[in-house]
């Protein structure tokens, strides 16, 4: 025991202290910057203006019309409906496309066809398709989100060891045992990678998809932000898509973690 | 020791060709071996060993030729085929009493019987302590006993093994022998074994098939009628020995 206490790794000094350094720096920085008038206000708000504004958001609706967290909520449903729908038809998709090779010929080619458009580029189909709420927001990130999901899957079925199918195949397993004993088994690993690929992709297609056409959502704030000419708001949407997107991140690591340890291998 | 009149034929092949396009790789191969029979098959690198069970056990195409198991053409979906592969083959998410299971469970026995004989093999094998351990908790040798019980679990009609025991250290392989000879004598199976070392073929077999170079037939049979267990100082098992070592050094 105390062998080990003296090898404890301690984190040098130099790492502890600098980035405390270099973070202060650069909001005191900008907030010089923004103050003496180097920047005009008109283009960046200052850190003390944003924050000013973050706690007077979560009280007044003015003047884009919701509180700040009911934007982050409108945001997050419609990344999380967009998500798992994207799971529910990508991963099923993707792995049958990986073994049967009706399911390969039937969807690949169409799934080819769309899968180098942005989801972004789908917008103004969508808007005539579904006007600027919910429904129409959710497809555009499930288009987005749908994509890692089929390739993770798919790939992750193609490397199934091909000795354990011949295995299979010698104790005479029909096509059906063999894709949901060794195939869907053998792709986990690759279809929990989805999870966290998926995500991101949906929420980076959120934010696209409120900048654009959206009545509400942290997008939404964003682009009231620049038509209102309050850079303060822009500054603070950012800051919550980049702090939002964090915490979801950081909980499907935890949920990743969790079923992982589940189906111990 | 058994001498006793032969059971009756198991497996019939009658004229078995392989091509790989212009490649001829088995050249009209017929035998037959009979019912819970165990056959060593020696032959050159490279002489389509592996191809030759691949295409007894229906992974490949026979380019002509047919297999008879029981008088009706092999099948897996209908009889019973082990094969056992020159690598590990265990499913690394299910545990080694599960690995064993899983032929059973293709063939859709009923899980009483599926629990019953795994008790059974599990026990003859030494396994049973290590029935809920993972495989990537237990060694390469351990993995490689796991596909041989997986393969004797089901009452093979015919099992295949590919050279199983080729990358393990000699002591390890005598005593791996000797449980394969046990099982084989207990659960009464008709046996294929493929192995490049000469000494372990005596070992282990009645009846040692030799194959030629490519394009390949049998070039000679050898009956092994020593009593068991064998002696690898026996002058009769010795001068098996290098009779068959001969027969290959020809080429
Ligand atoms: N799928 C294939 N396509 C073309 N040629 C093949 C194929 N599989 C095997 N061969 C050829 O058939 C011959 C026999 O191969 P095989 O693997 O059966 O030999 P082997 O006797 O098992 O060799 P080893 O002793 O090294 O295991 C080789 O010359 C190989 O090149
Ligand atoms: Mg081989």
């Amino acid at each position: 025991m105390t062998a080990y206490r003296e090898v404890v790794v301690r984190t040098p000094l130099a790492l502890k202290l600098l980035p405390i350094l270099s973070v202060a720096t650069f909001f005191i920085a900008w907030e010089i910057v923004v103050r003496t008038g180097v920047v005009p206000d008109t283009m960046l708000a200052a850190p003390t203006t944003v924050t000013q504004l973050l706690l007077d958001k979560f009280t007044n609706m003015d003047p884009d019309g919701a509180l700040l967290h009911q934007h982050a909520w409108v945001s997050i449903q419609e990344a999380f409906g967009g998500y798992f729908l994207a799971l529910a038809v990508g991963l099923p998709l993707g792995l049958a496309m990986g073994w049967f090779n009706v399911a390969e010929g039937l969807a690949r080619p169409i799934f080819e066809i769309i899968r180098p458009i942005p989801p972004v580029a789908w917008i103004p189909l969508t808007i005539f398709w579904f006007g600027i709420g919910l429904p129409g927001k959710i497809f555009i990130i499930w288009l987005g989100g749908l994509v890692p999901c089929v390739i993770n899957a798919y790939v992750g079925v193609k490397m199934t060891n091909p000795t354990l199918i011949q295995m299979a195949r010698t104790y005479g397993a029909s096509d059906w045992q063999i894709f949901k004993q060794l195939c869907i088994p053998s792709a986990l690993p690759m279809v929990f990678g989805a999870l966290q690929i998926a995500l991101a992709c949906c929420w980076t297609n959120l934010v696209a998809a409120e900048l654009l056409a959206a009545d509400a959502g942290l997008g939404f704030m964003i682009t009231m932000g620049r038509r209102l000419a309050m850079p303060e708001m822009v500054v603070l949407g950012m800051f919550m898509v980049g702090l939002t997107g964090a915490f979801i991140g950081v909980i499907i690591d935890r949920v990743e973690k969790r079923l992982l340890a589940g189906i111990r291998r | 020791m058994q001498d006793a009149a032969r059971p009756r034929t198991k497996i019939e092949v009658c004229n078995l060709t392989k091509r790989f396009g212009e490649l001829l790789v088995l050249d009209d191969i017929s035998f037959s071996v009979a019912e819970g029979e165990f056959v060593a098959i020696v032959g050159p690198t490279g002489c389509g060993k592996t191809t030759f069970l691949n295409t007894l056990s229906c992974l490949l195409p026979a380019s002509n030729g047919q297999i008879l198991i029981d008088g009706t053409p092999a099948n897996p979906k209908r009889h019973n085929i082990s094969y056992v592969f020159q690598e590990p083959t265990c499913l690394p998410w299910r545990t080694v009493r599960e690995n064993v299971a899983y032929g059973m469970e293709v063939k859709g026995r009923p899980q009483k019987d599926i629990d019953e004989r795994l008790d059974h093999i599990l026990n003859l094998v030494g396994l049973t302590q290590c029935a809920n351990l993972y495989p990537n908790q237990i060694s390469a040798s351990m993995q490689q006993r796991i596909a041989v019980s997986r393969a004797f679990a089901v009452d093979p009609d015919l099992l295949l093994m590919d050279e199983p025991y080729g990358q393990l250290d000699v002591k390890l392989r005598f005593y791996l022998e000797d449980e394969l000879v046990s099982l084989w004598r207990k659960l009464q199976s008709t046996v294929l074994f493929i192995t490049h070392n000469i000494e372990e073929a005596v070992y282990v077999s009645e009846r040692i098939l030799v194959l030629s170079n490519k394009p390949t037939r049998i070039k000679a049979e050898v009956k092994v009628d020593l009593p068991r267990p064998r002696d690898f100082m026996d002058p009769e098992f010795v001068r098996i020995r290098e009779h068959v070592t001969d027969l290959i050094r020809w080429w």
